[in-house]
This record gives C-alpha cells, sequence and structure tokens, in this order.
C-alpha cells in the first residue's frame, strides 16, 4: 500500500478505523441482540444490510478497477509533466477544459478519485483536478440524459442540475487556484518517484502492483463507506428524513444532506429523486442530485485517502455553502 | 515478526482477498442471483470486473510464492513493504486490519442467503404512487397531438404537453388493450401514462401482480400493489404501486404476491391525485425469482 515512513500519522488513524469498525459492530450485535441467535440469520434487517453492502460493493467493483488500472498505466507509461502542457496555462481556461472532460471520459466518482492522485503527480494542476473530482460525475452526457427522462415534464430540473454544477465546480477551483498554495495531496504517494521502471516486461509487473496497492488503498475506504450507507439504509427510514423539512429553507439542507447519506451513482440517483417529487421543490431535488454525487459520504472516505483533511473538508465546506445559495437562487428565480 | 513472515501474510492475505472476489462475483454471475444486487446492464461490466481480479489474483498469488520462496519481486513497487526498514508493528495490524474489513463483505456475500427485498424494504423507502409533479400543467400552455395517423378523437384523449408526447404514444397504445396487464417491461412508464391520461383510463380493465404493502393514509378496504424498481443497485431501489380498493382487504398480508384484475378509478391519496384499481378478482401468486422492474429510458422508440 503507501509507504510507512509518512512519519507516524498513520499509526493513529488506522487505530481510529479499527475503532471504528469494532463499535459499527458492536451496534450490529447491539442491534440484533434483542432477538436470539437463530433469529439473526432470518432477521430482515440483516438481510437488508446485507444485499445494500454486499450490492454497493459488487456494483463499484468495475468501475474502482478501472479506476486504479487508469491510475497505474498513467504512473508507469505518461513522463512526468505531460499533462501540464496539455492543460491550458490560463486558470479559467484550464478548470473549463477540466469540467468539460467529463463529457470525454464519463466516469463516475470511483473512477475517478484514484485517477486524480496520478493526474496531479502527473502535473494536473490542483485547481483544475479539484473541478474534475466536483463536477466529472454530473456533467456527462449520460446523467443528462437520465436526469432529462426521469423529469420529462420538467426538462429545467434537468438543465438546472447541470448548469449549478458547472457553476459550483468553477467558483471552487477559482477559489483553490487563488488560495490553495501547498500541496493538498497525502504524502505517502511521493517516494514512487524513485523507482526506475526501465524493462518492459517490468513494467507490466509495476501496472499490476500499482493497481493492486491502489485497489486496496481505495477498496478499504469503498467497502467501509458502503458498509455505513448499508446501516443507515436499513436503521433510518427515507420517507421519515423526507417528512423532516418540508418548508423551502430547510427542505434544500436536507435533500443535500439525503444525497451526502445514499451515495448514489450520478446516473440512478434522478430516478430516486423523481420519488420525491410530489413533496419537494425543484431546487430541493437538484440540490440533492448536485450535491450527492458531488460530495457524499463514499466519495469523502474515497477522498480523504488522497487528500489531506484540510484539503477535503475545504473542498466539502465550499460545495456545501455553493449549493445551498445556488438551489435558493434557482428556486426564486428560474423554477417559480 | 520477521520481515519475511510479515511479508508472507501481506501478501497472502491480499492474494485470498482477490480471490475471494473473484469467486464471488463469479458464482453469482453464473448462477444469474447477480440480479438480485445489480441491473442487467451493469452485468457486463461485472465481467470486466472478474477479469480484472482473475488478473490480479493471479499477480497477488505470484507475489506470494514469491514472498514464501523469500525473493523479493523488485519491480512490484510495492510501497508498503518498506524496502530497507524492519517492518514495525503497526504496519501488521494494518494489513489485518485490511484483510478483515475487506472479509466482512465476502463472509456476508458467501454465508448468508441471496434474497430479494420487497416489502420489507419499501417501508424505508416511500411508495411512488406515480401522483404527478406538483404546479404541473398548471400552465396548461401548448398542448400537442402526438404524430402518426391513428383516429383523431383518440389523439384528442391523449394530447399532452411535448415532453410527454412518448408517454401519450404509450397510453394510445395501452387504451387500445382488452385488459391492461402490468409486467415486467416498462412497469413504470406505464404506471405514468396511466397517471398522466387517468381521466381517458377510467372504467379500463387492468392486471397485476405484485407485492401487498401498507402505510399509513390508506383506509381499511385499501392496500397498495407494488413492484420494486432498480436503476443501478439495491441501493437505489425505490417502490412503484397502485392502490387497491377491495371490501376484504384485511385478508392479503403484507408481504405476500398476488394478481390483481380490476378496473381503474382515481382517488386522493395524502393531497394527490393518484389512479387506483377497484378490485374485480384476486389470486395469489408467486413471486419471480428476480422480483425487479427496471426503468427504461427509451422505451418510446420501441414503441
Amino acid at each position: 500500500m503507501h509507504n510507512e515512513s509518512a512519519v507516524r500519522k498513520p499509526q493513529r488513524s488506522y487505530a481510529n478505523g479499527l475503532a471504528l469498525v469494532c463499535l459499527a459492530f458492536i451496534a450490529i450485535l447491539y442491534v440484533l441482540s434483542d432477538y436470539g441467535p437463530g433469529a439473526i440469520i432470518a432477521d430482515p434487517r440483516l438481510q437488508i444490510f446485507k444485499t445494500v453492502f454486499v450490492s454497493i460493493i459488487l456494483e463499484t467493483m468495475p468501475f474502482l478497477w478501472i479506476g486504479v488500472f487508469l491510475s497505474a498505466i498513467l504512473h508507469v507509461y505518461v513522463p512526468d509533466r505531460l499533462i501540464q502542457r496539455m492543460i491550458p496555462r490560463n486558470p479559467i481556461l484550464g478548470i473549463i477544459a477540466a469540467s468539460v472532460l467529463g463529457i470525454v471520459f464519463p466516469l463516475c466518482e470511483c473512477g475517478i478519485v484514484p485517477a486524480i492522485r496520478r493526474l496531479i503527480n502527473k502535473g494536473m494542476p490542483v485547481y483544475a483536478a479539484s473541478t474534475f473530482i466536483l463536477v466529472g460525475p454530473i456533467l456527462n452526457p449520460l446523467v443528462f440524459w437520465s436526469t432529462f427522462t426521469a423529469f420529462r415534464g420538467r426538462p429545467e430540473i434537468a438543465y438546472g442540475r447541470m448548469g449549478l454544477a458547472f457553476i459550483v465546480a468553477l467558483i471552487v477551483g477559482l477559489i483553490v487556484y487563488r488560495f490553495v498554495r501547498s500541496n493538498p495531496l497525502r504524502v505517502r504517494e511521493n517516494r514512487d518517484h524513485e523507482h526506475d521502471h526501465s524493462h518492459e516486461n517490468n513494467k507490466l509487473a509495476a501496472v499490476m502492483g500499482h493497481a493492486i496497492n491502489e485497489f486496496f488503498d481505495m477498496g478499504k475506504y469503498i467497502v467501509f463507506g458502503a458498509m455505513i450507507v448499508g446501516l443507515l439504509q436499513t436503521f433510518v427510514s427515507q420517507t421519515d428524513l423526507a417528512s423532516l423539512g418540508q418548508a423551502s429553507g430547510s427542505a434544500n439542507a436536507l435533500m443535500m444532506g439525503l444525497g451526502f447519506i445514499l451515495s448514489l451513482c450520478s446516473t440512478s440517483d434522478a430516478f430516486v429523486a423523481q420519488s420525491f417529487v410530489t413533496s419537494f421543490s425543484g431546487g430541493a431535488l437538484i440540490a440533492f442530485m448536485v450535491f450527492g454525487p458531488m460530495i457524499n459520504l463514499k466519495g469523502v472516505l474515497m477522498m480523504s485517502a488522497v487528500f489531506k483533511t484540510k484539503f477535503v473538508a475545504l473542498l466539502v465546506s465550499l460545495v456545501v455553502i455553493l449549493v445551498y445559495a445556488g438551489t435558493f437562487v434557482l428556486d426564486y428565480v428560474f423554477l417559480k | 515478526m520477521s520481515k519475511r513472515n510479515y511479508e508472507i501474510v501481506h501478501q497472502g492475505s491480499r492474494a485470498v482477498i482477490v480471490t475471494g472476489f473473484a469467486c464471488l462475483m463469479l458464482v453469482l454471475l453464473l448462477s444469474g442471483n447477480i440480479l438480485l444486487y445489480i441491473a442487467p446492464h451493469l452485468i457486463l461490466y461485472a465481467w470486466l470486473a472478474v477479469i480484472f481480479l482473475v488478473a490480479a489474483a493471479g499477480f497477488q498469488s505470484y507475489l506470494f510464492i514469491a514472498a514464501v520462496k523469500g525473493s523479493a519481486v523488485d519491480c512490484a513497487c510495492d510501497g508498503d513493504h518498506g524496502h530497507d526498514r524492519a517492518p514495525q508493528l503497526y504496519s501488521v495490524r494494518r494489513s489485518v486490519f485490511v484483510f478483515v474489513l475487506f472479509a466482512i463483505p465476502l463472509l456476508l456475500g458467501t454465508l448468508l442467503p441471496n434474497s430479494a427485498l420487497a416489502g420489507s424494504l419499501a417501508q424505508n423507502k416511500g411508495m411512488n404512487l406515480g401522483a404527478l409533479p406538483t404546479g404541473r400543467g398548471a400552465a396548461g400552455a401548448d398542448l400537442v397531438e402526438v404524430d402518426g395517423n391513428q383516429d383523431p378523437a383518440l389523439k384528442q384523449l391523449f394530447k399532452t404537453d411535448v415532453y410527454n408526447r412518448d408517454y401519450a404514444k404509450l397510453g394510445m397504445l395501452l387504451y387500445g388493450q382488452d385488459v391492461i396487464e402490468m409486467k415486467d417491461e416498462w412497469f413504470i412508464e406505464k404506471q405514468q401514462a396511466l397517471n398522466l391520461f387517468a381521466d381517458s383510463f377510467k372504467g379500463k380493465t387492468i392486471r397485476i401482480t405484485g407485492f401487498v404493502y401498507r402505510e399509513e393514509g390508506l383506509s381499511d378496504s385499501q392496500f397498495i400493489v407494488g413492484r420494486m424498481a432498480m436503476t443501478h443497485c439495491i441501493a437505489d431501489i425505490s417502490p412503484y404501486g397502485f392502490i387497491v380498493d377491495s371490501p376484504d382487504a384485511a385478508q392479503y398480508a403484507d408481504d405476500t404476491w398476488i394478481t390483481v384484475t380490476g378496473t381503474i378509478d382515481q382517488t386522493d391519496y395524502h393531497g394527490q391525485k393518484v389512479v387506483k384499481i377497484v378490485i374485480g378478482s384476486a389470486e395469489p401468486a408467486s413471486p419471480a425469482k428476480i422480483p425487479y422492474v427496471y426503468p427504461d429510458w427509451n422505451f418510446a422508440s420501441k414503441l
């Protein structure tokens, strides 16, 4: 996986992770212990948890592998700084180029996040990378098409989703360009550059080796995220949540929270949003469909494998503020 | 633990995990049970994952064997096994932690039976009865007829705004049928069409098979017959259904599968107008092995 020389920090974070998993298990056991040992296996809630948990992992698996292989190939075959030469120098052009990248490579976040560290190492500016992470899962033809079909009678929702995602990512990119000076990557990957991949034969082995390393590196966050999503889907009722906030202000925040918790793929969340169409405003639905794919439980865990916690926190807070404000504007100006 | 032993444990546990996932996915794919987890259009991707996993399992086993033999594989660039440093305690602990974490879904997936989720999850998700979005049609502007050379009177019945023309076409097709059958194909699309043109469908005969479901707000003589719709995977399934009016509603237990034949009518439910079915006859049905329905983005081109 990664480098032990990265001081002593990992030690603590893994102990914390272990403690969290243990706590989760104690919680499961506690809940299930009400029902005798025989009933545990038959308990429908265990079935729901298991099915959601395994389902998310199975669904993510191909895209994760695409991402880690892309990353490994980039690392081994693409010369450093090549991407720097391809991305326009002008930050605004660079950010716009990064937003359009999603149209060319329609990848979801499970594929983008593993590749992004390599892209940054290969010279992609951090502001362009941040833009790509945020907008890549939304601004692509598949997502537009699925949103458009789910809200057939209201095409403004599909346009609003695309537009807001683009603007939010653009602003975040500019803020990162202006204010983030230090390297936001976690340090541990840097020593990779010491290696010399000279022989063709070894290069293939190197691709395999890197891909497997990264699979475990990213995979553990996905497994952990899927576990939490499974628990939430089992024990938290979507309808109860939805009935919490119907007023315009709280509704938008609530739907953002729901998007965060559910961690759905951006191509499938439009149909879930559709089931809320009778009780929520267009702005709240767009909040769900813009915030969810950008910032969600599974994704944030994956991002924190690549970026320093401070940088992830910055991204999350920026997106929270911008999406919330943006959907308000949408509600009052465009979707009246 | 010596460096060599650590290396053996580390590479071995990884080989086990990757091989385990390859086997789990392969078994699910070959048995068809994969459809209990993901939607059919993702099966191709699942095979892709199997290819990646098998390749990784092969390579990882090679690393493991190399570790057992004590020969380091040089260019694997395993940034993890700290080339010249003695392995420290926490890296062993970390390996074990990662192994356990990955083993949990593998064990759950292997040991617990694969089962379909129906009513038990609908309770958490909220039933979708096809009510029209608020605010739609208020403008009432620009209703258009569909193209084609059908009966003008029929076209008049299915006038709608431009975005719903596909549903109008589907509606006209359904209108021509003696019994509207709610089968797996286009379940959601048909539900939408029926709700959009509820007035035109009033009194038509409909037959539907699904699970029985109840929630707050239904009267004693009502229950819901529903299906679960999946877009990508279980995490995004949501239930779609119809309210059924039946004088002896109490005899149908939750989560049982029935086939209902009845006539279409309309009702108010939580302040929304939705289609309901007035029961004619009902008989028990066996649930499909893969009980999910899937939205078809492209149904209009197949009409």
